[in-house]
């Protein structure tokens, strides 16, 4: 339940307003997300009740299958638990970076639909659909358009791996209403492979009848509302909105406005920096946390060296370690003050190394630098390559904007003037146009 | 020819640029003359000629830059091989 907190919460930073929007939306949603990745490389697990081990701690469970969860596994479980309930159940090691990297791969299919997409989480995406219908015609068109990049995407998901053949069933589910929260919740109804459109008409209907579980509660206000009987959103809609204010404070009153249909949040397009990369790859895999210490420092020091980041100060960081048992580990950090200083930036890596250290020897660790904020006026007054940075920039909002053009007319419409015979007394021959490519 | 810096040149991706446009010029009744599309031409500033590709396909244009009502400045010619007329950027 913690998720909904993130997904729709009421925070909205500085850069929003610079970020595309639509309030049309659809909901792609794919449950247990890291395990349908497990199950699409690896081949023998179908019909098996499978567990995936918990990232920080391998003696916990993380996520279960169905079939597990049928014969009483369930996540948070020790693995002693688990096999007692279920002595037939896979164990499958976490690989964050996999998982990473086929929803990385998710979100670029899905830019190919729209260009604003927003991720909330593993498995659950937002997509603006505002202004699509020029493109694909009517909301229905919009979803099948979806759900075959989707379905490509699923197979997509299964040929990378192996020649696992349970996996082309289709994993995804589809909502699309007017805001993310009507659009989740369709999607939370719909069945796998299928897509749920719910009408701006029809909105106060459909929620009405969904149980309260939809909403971004935590358990406790969850039990709250269950034992005053308030079962549906409906049942919290007919409330005064005042009276649950009274008991539950701003977030009750934001739970009334959700299931009343009274907010309507926009889908916020992400902005993809380019990321500066340092990689390491080490001889013999090394497992002592002073010598991956060094190397995060020596990384951290080529990284703040790349050209591109002078002037600038890191705000958000990844780092990824490949694992000699094939298995992967990785910590994101963010940045509460954007630093250039490099013990600061190292810090917070650090104490995930101690807290939760990789599960295997590494055989190559790869620092990414993936946001940044400007640096005080001096260091721009004297970055070399400030100006570089901001034409960068503007490159890649160009190459966006080009690929959105291209996408909704279905040609290119952006062109170069070029000098052809300048020296020409025929005005026409004197310059031509060609295709931009940014 | 200068190439964009990011893209190679394909020439059959080219379009041509300031290409003549057809117009028809009409006589009225009472002597005015005026483009189509454009409105009356109230006078004519300048007059030059192009004699060009005599070695091929010779081209020859007779321009005139004209000032329509209104004042907008237009500037057309005649193609003295066909008796057609275009207007174009000069």
């Amino acid at each position: 339940m913690t998720r909904f907190r993130d997904i729709f919460g009421s925070h909205f930073d500085s850069e929003m307003s610079q970020r595309p929007t639509s309030v049309l939306a659809a909901c792609v949603w794919i449950p247990l997300f890291p395990l349908r990745c497990e199950e699409g490389r690896h081949e023998g697990l179908a019909g098996y009740p499978i567990a995936l081990l918990a990232p920080d701690t391998t003696r916990k469970l993380w996520q279960v299958s169905p079939l597990a969860r049928h014969a009483g596994v369930k996540p948070g479980m020790t693995v002693s638990q688990a096999i007692g309930l279920c002595p037939t159940l896979r164990l499958i090691e976490p690989d964050p970076v996999h998982y990473d990297e086929r929803f990385a791969r998710l979100l670029a299919a899905l830019t190919e639909v729209s260009p604003v997409v927003e991720p909330a989480e593993l498995g659950l995406v937002y997509l603006g659909c505002d202004g699509l219908e020029g493109m694909y015609g009517s909301h229905r068109n919009i979803i099948e358009a979806l759900k075959r990049t989707l379905e490509c995407w699923n197979v997509g998901m299964s040929e990378a791996g192996s020649t696992v053949q349970h996996s082309n069933i289709p994993t995804f589910r589809v909502g699309f209403a007017l805001g993310k929260f009507t659009a989740w919740v369709a999607a939370s109804r719909s069945k796998p492979g299928e897509a749920i459109i719910v009408q701006t008409e029809d909105a106060g209907n459909f929620l009405a009848s969904q149980s309260i579980a939809v909403l971004p509660l935590d358990p406790d206000t969850h039990r709250r509302l269950r034992q005053l009987g308030i079962r549906t959103l409906g049942a919290l809609a007919a409330l005064p909105e005042e009276a649950i204010a009274a008991q539950f404070g701003s977030v009750g009153r934001r739970l009334w406005l959700l299931a009343a249909g009274r907010i309507t949040e926009p889908v916020v397009g992400r902005v993809s920096p380019e990321p500066i990369v340092a990689a390491l790859t080490f001889f013999t895999p090394v497992g002592e946390r002073e010598l991956l210490s060094h190397s995060l420092d020596q990384l951290i020091a080529r990284a703040l060296r790349h050209p591109r980041r002078i002037g600038w100060r890191v705000h958000a960081l990844r780092l990824r370690a490949d694992l000699d048992s094939s298995g992967s580990w990785l910590a994101t950090i963010l940045l509460k003050d954007p630093s250039a200083d490099a013990a600061r930036i190292a810090a917070p890596l650090k104490v995930r190394l101690e807290q939760s250290p990789p599960t295997g020897a590494v055989e190559r660790l790869v620092l990414e630098f993936t946001a940044f904020a400007p640096g005080t006026s001096e260091l721009q007054l004297f970055a070399r390559d400030a100006q570089a940075a901001a034409r960068a920039g503007q490159q890649r909002a160009l190459q966006s904007a080009a690929r959105e053009i291209r996408m909704r007319i279905k040609r290119s419409s952006l062109y170069h003037i070029i000098e052809v015979q300048p020296w020409s007394r025929l005005p026409e021959r004197r310059y031509a146009l060609i295709d931009y490519e940014p | 020819m200068v190439a964009p810096a990011r893209a190679p040149l394909r020439t059959d991706r080219l379009r041509a640029v300031n290409a003549p446009k057809p117009v028809a010029l009409e006589l009225d009744t009472s002597g005015d003359l005026s483009v189509s599309n454009g409105g009356k031409i109230e006078a004519i500033l300048e007059t030059w000629r192009i004699d060009d590709e005599w070695w091929r396909q010779p081209i020859a244009r007779a321009y005139m830059e004209v000032m329509l009502e209104g004042g907008k400045r237009l500037v057309l010619f005649q193609d003295l091989s066909t008796g057609e007329w275009f207007s174009q950027m000069p």
